[in-house]
C-alpha cells in the first residue's frame, strides 16, 4: 500500500511534459530517418540511371557503341551541345553526368590503331557512398570499352569465343560466408548493411543510459537538496522501499522509453530491410531481409529477447551506479558533474564501436573497453548476429556482477548515515566549518 | 508522568568533529522543549539522531519507550520531523503533497483523508493548496510543511527552526498553534530556534547547547533566576561565553 503510494509519486515526478515531448520527438526522428534512408535506397535500387551521351563523331561505329550501352539495360539519352566550359555544358544540358564521344573517334580506333579518347564528365554532389552508386556513366563507359575491345580483336582475326575469353579470363562468383551459411553476395554489401543497422542500436542504448542515469541522479539529489529525503526517511516507511520505489519507477520509465525507441527503430529498419537491392549487385532482385535470413544474420525472436535482456541489465547497472552518484550530490551543480563519468563511459564504447570492430583491437585496448559495462550493450547485437555467444553471455555476466556490487554499496549508503553525510563537495564543508569557528 | 522522550548520553562523532557529546534530557507529555545554541552547536545533529536519520556513536534515545537503535521503525511511527530549510516536491500541488505524506503515515484511506483535511485547515492556504508548490513563497512552503508535521498528531513533533522564513504575523500564528496542540491535545514538541523571543513565548523548558555539549536545561524562569538575567537572550549569552572553548 505504502510502497504503491511511493511508486506512484516517483512515476508522477518522472513522467512529465518534457519527458513525453522528448520521447515523441525521438520517435518521430527515428521514423523520419527510416523514411529518408529507404527512399535513398529505393533510388539506388530502382533507378537504372540515365546515361547522357554527346556523340560528336556520328558514325555507324559510334551508333553501334551507343546501342550496346542501351542494350545493356541503360536508358540512354543522346544530347547535342558543346562548350569548352564543362561545368557550363552540364548546366546547359541540365544533366549530372555526360559522356562525350569526340569527333574523329571512329577514325582513331578503326584506322590509326591508336586508342580512342572518350570524355566522361560527372558532377559530384555529395561524397556519400550511396550517391556514387548512382553513377551509371562509369558502367556505360566500361561497356563502350569492351565493345571497342571486341571490335579490335575481331578485326585482328580472333573468333567470338576467343574474344570473350580474353575479355573475361576469370569469372568471380562472390559468396559471403557467415559461420556455416553462405549467400551469393559480396561481404562489402553485407557489412555496409549491418553497419547501418548497428548504428541505430547504440544510439538507442546511449540515449537510454543517459536518460536513466539522469533520472535517478536527479530524483535522489533533488530530494537531498530539498531535504524531502529527510522527511521521508523519518516517516514510517523503510528506507529500502523508498529506494526501490525510485529504482522501479526509473526502470519502468526507462523500459517504456526503450520500447518506444525500439518501435521507432523497427519502423526505421523495416523500411530499410524491405528495400530491394539493385539487381546488378546480386544477380536477382532480393530484399535485404531475405539475404540476411539466408546468412543467418537476421536475428529472430529469441535474438531480440537476448538484446532486450542485455538492455535491461544495462538499465539496472545504470540505476545502481546512479544511486551511488546521486547520493554523493549535495547541490544542483554537482548533480550535473556526477553525470559526466557515466556519459564518458557510454560515449567511448559508442564511438569506438561505430568506427572499429572491437574484437579486432589490440588485447589491452579491448580489455579496457570490455571493462566498461556499456560496451557489452553496444556489441550485443553483433555478437548475437554472428553467433559469438560466449562474448554475449560473458558480457551479461559481467554486468550482473557489477550490478550486484554497485547495489551492495548503494544499499550500504542508503541504510546508513552515509546518505546524509557523504558528499563530493569538499569546498562547501570547509566553508561551513570556517563559519562555525 | 512517563516521558515521551528520553535522551541518554547521546554522542555523535563525525569524521573530524564531535558534534554531540553525551547529551541528556527528557521531554514529558504535552511539553514543549527547545534546544538553543549558536551555529554549529550540534542542534541539528542531535535532532537527526532522535529522528532516526543518523546513528549515534554512543548513547541512546527512547521515544515513547522505543529505542532509536533497536526499534527505529517503532520510533518513526511516534514522531514527525521537519528539517530546517526543507522544501517540498515542486511538481506537486500543496494538496497532492499532503495526500502523499498522509498516505505514508496513515493505515487506512479514511485516516489519510482525515490527516489531509486537518492539515489543509491548519495551513490556512485555502485555494492555493491546489496550485503547484513551485509557485509557493518560502513562508507558504513552511506553513504547508508545518501543518504536514502536525497533521498526524504524533506523540512527538520535532521541528528544526519551525518559524524561519515566516513573517511576524505568520510566526505568531504558528507559535499559537504549537502551544495549543501541546496544551490541549497533549502533543510534545522538540524545537530548535535562534529566536529567543519565540522560545521565551512558546517553550516550557529549554536546553542550551554549544560545542556539542548541553550545558544547561531548565524552565525559562528558573534559568533567568539562576543566571540573574532579565531575559533568555542574556542567559544564552552568559552560558555560551562561560563555556567557550579557548
Ligand atoms: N555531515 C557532516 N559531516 C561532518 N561534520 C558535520 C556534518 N554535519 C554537521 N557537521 C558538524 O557538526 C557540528 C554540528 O553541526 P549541526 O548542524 O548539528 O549544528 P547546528 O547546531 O544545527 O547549527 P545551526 O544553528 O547552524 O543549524 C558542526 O561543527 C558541523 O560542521
Ligand atoms: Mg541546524
Amino acid at each position: 500500500m505504502k510502497f504503491l503510494n511511493l511508486l506512484k509519486k516517483e512515476l508522477r515526478e518522472l513522467i512529465n511534459k518534457q519527458m513525453i515531448i522528448g520521447l515523441v520527438i525521438t520517435f518521430a526522428m527515428l521514423l523520419a530517418i527510416g523514411q529518408i534512408t529507404s527512399s535513398v535506397m529505393d533510388d539506388v535500387g530502382s533507378d537504372t540511371g540515365t546515361v547522357n551521351i554527346c556523340d560528336h563523331d556520328k558514325t555507324d561505329y559510334t551508333k553501334q557503341l551507343i546501342k550496346a550501352v542501351s542494350d545493356a539495360g541503360f536508358e540512354v539519352k543522346e544530347l547535342e551541345g558543346d562548350s569548352s566550359d564543362r561545368a557550363q555544358l552540364l548546366q546547359d544540358l541540365d544533366v549530372e553526368n555526360l559522356i562525350i564521344i569526340p569527333e574523329g573517334f571512329t577514325k582513331e580506333v578503326t584506322e590509326s590503331g591508336k586508342s580512342g579518347v572518350i570524355e566522361k564528365i560527372s558532377s559530384m554532389q555529395s561524397s556519400s557512398a550511396l550517391a556514387s552508386l548512382n553513377d551509371k556513366s562509369s558502367a556505360a563507359v566500361e561497356i563502350m570499352e569492351n565493345t571497342t575491345k571486341q571490335y579490335i580483336m575481331t578485326k585482328n582475326g580472333l573468333t567470338a569465343e576467343e574474344t570473350a575469353l580474353i575479355d573475361s579470363p576469370l569469372s568471380i562468383n562472390e559468396v559471403t560466408v557467415v559461420k556455416d551459411k553462405s549467400a551469393a553476395i559480396s561481404s562489402e554489401t553485407i557489412s555496409s548493411l549491418i553497419s547501418t543497422q548497428s548504428m541505430v542500436i547504440p544510439i538507442v542504448v546511449f540515449i537510454l543510459v543517459m536518460f536513466t542515469s539522469q533520472m535517478i541522479i536527479t530524483a535522489i539529489s533533488t530530494e537531498k537538496i530539498d531535504r524531502t529525503l529527510e522527511t521521508l526517511l523519518s516517516a514510517p516507511v523503510s528506507r529500502i522501499s523508498v529506494l526501490f520505489s525510485k529504482m522501479l519507477a526509473a526502470a519502468i520509465v526507462a523500459l517504456i522509453n526503450a520500447a518506444i525507441y525500439m518501435l521507432g527503430f523497427k519502423g526505421y529498419m523495416g523500411s530499410f530491410l524491405e528495400g530491394e537491392i539493385d539487381a546488378s549487385v546480386i544477380g536477382e532482385a532480393l530484399t535485404v531481409n531475405d539475404i540476411m535470413k539466408d546468412l543467418g544474420l537476421k536475428i529472430g525472436v529469441s535474438g531480440y529477447v537476448l538484446v532486450g535482456l542485455q538492455m535491461f541489465m544495462t538499465i539496472l547497472v545504470c540505476l545502481a551506479v546512479s544511486l551511488i552518484l546521486g547520493a554523493l550530490v549535495n547541490d544542483a551543480k554537482s548533480a550535473q558533474t556526477v553525470l559526466m563519468p557515466i556519459m564518458v563511459c557510454a560515449m567511448i564504447p559508442y564511438l569506438v564501436s561505430m568506427i572499429y570492430d572491437i574484437n579486432l583491437l589490440s588485447p589491452a585496448v579491448r580489455t579496457l573497453l570490455y571493462a566498461i559495462p556499456f560496451t557489452h550493450t553496444f556489441t550485443a547485437m553483433n555478437n548475437i548476429m554472428f553467433g559469438n555467444m560466449t562474448l554475449y553471455w560473458g558480457g551479461l555476466a559481467y554486468q550482473v556482477v557489477l550490478f550486484i556490487i554497485c547495489m551492495f554499496f548503494a544499499l550500504k549508503i542508503f541504510t546508513s548515515d552515509k546518505i546524509f553525510t557523504i558528499s563530493l563537495n569538499f569546498g562547501q564543508k570547509r566553508k561551513l566549518k570556517k563559519a562555525n569557528k | 508522568m512517563a516521558n515521551v522522550l528520553e535522551v541518554k548520553e547521546l554522542s555523535k562523532q563525525y569524521s573530524k568533529v564531535l558534534a554531540a557529546n553525551k547529551i541528556s534530557f527528557t521531554i514529558g507529555k504535552g511539553e514543549i522543549f527547545a534546544l538553543i545554541g549558536p551555529n554549529g552547536a550540534g542542534k541539528t545533529t542531535t535532532i537527526r539522531m532522535i529522528s532516526t536519520l543518523i546513528k549515534p556513536t554512543a548513547g541512546n534515545v527512547l521515544v515513547d519507550g522505543h529505542s532509536i537503535i533497536s526499534e527505529p521503525d517503532k520510533v518513526r511511527e511516534c514522531i514527525t520531523y521537519l528539517p530546517d530549510e526543507a522544501g517540498a516536491y515542486k511538481t506537486m500541488t500543496g494538496k497532492g503533497y499532503l495526500k502523499f505524506m498522509a498516505g505514508i503515515f496513515a493505515d487506512t484511506k479514511n485516516q489519510a483523508d482525515e490527516f489531509v483535511n486537518r492539515a489543509s485547515e491548519m495551513s490556512s492556504l485555502g485555494e492555493r493548496l491546489d496550485e503547484k508548490i513551485a509557485s509557493y513563497s518560502r513562508g507558504m512552503i513552511r506553513k504547508l510543511l508545518l501543518s504536514r508535521a502536525v497533521m498526524t498528531r504524533p506523540k512527538l513533533a520535532i521541528l528544526d527552526e519551525p518559524t524561519s522564513g515566516l513573517d511576524v504575523i505568520n510566526a505568531l500564528e504558528i507559535r499559537k498553534m504549537i502551544k495549543k496542540l501541546a496544551h490541549e491535545d497533549g502533543m510534545s514538541f522538540l524545537l530548535s530556534s535562534h529566536n529567543m523571543l519565540e522560545i521565551e513565548y512558546v517553550s516550557d523548558r529549554v536546553g542550551i547547547i554549544s560545542g556539542g555539549i548541553l550545558h544547561t536545561v531548565g524552565r525559562i524562569d528558573e534559568l533567568k533566576e539562576r543566571y540573574n538575567a532579565a531575559n533568555l537572550e542574556e542567559v544564552f549569552e552568559m552560558v555560551v561565553n562561560e563555556n567557550e572553548v579557548p
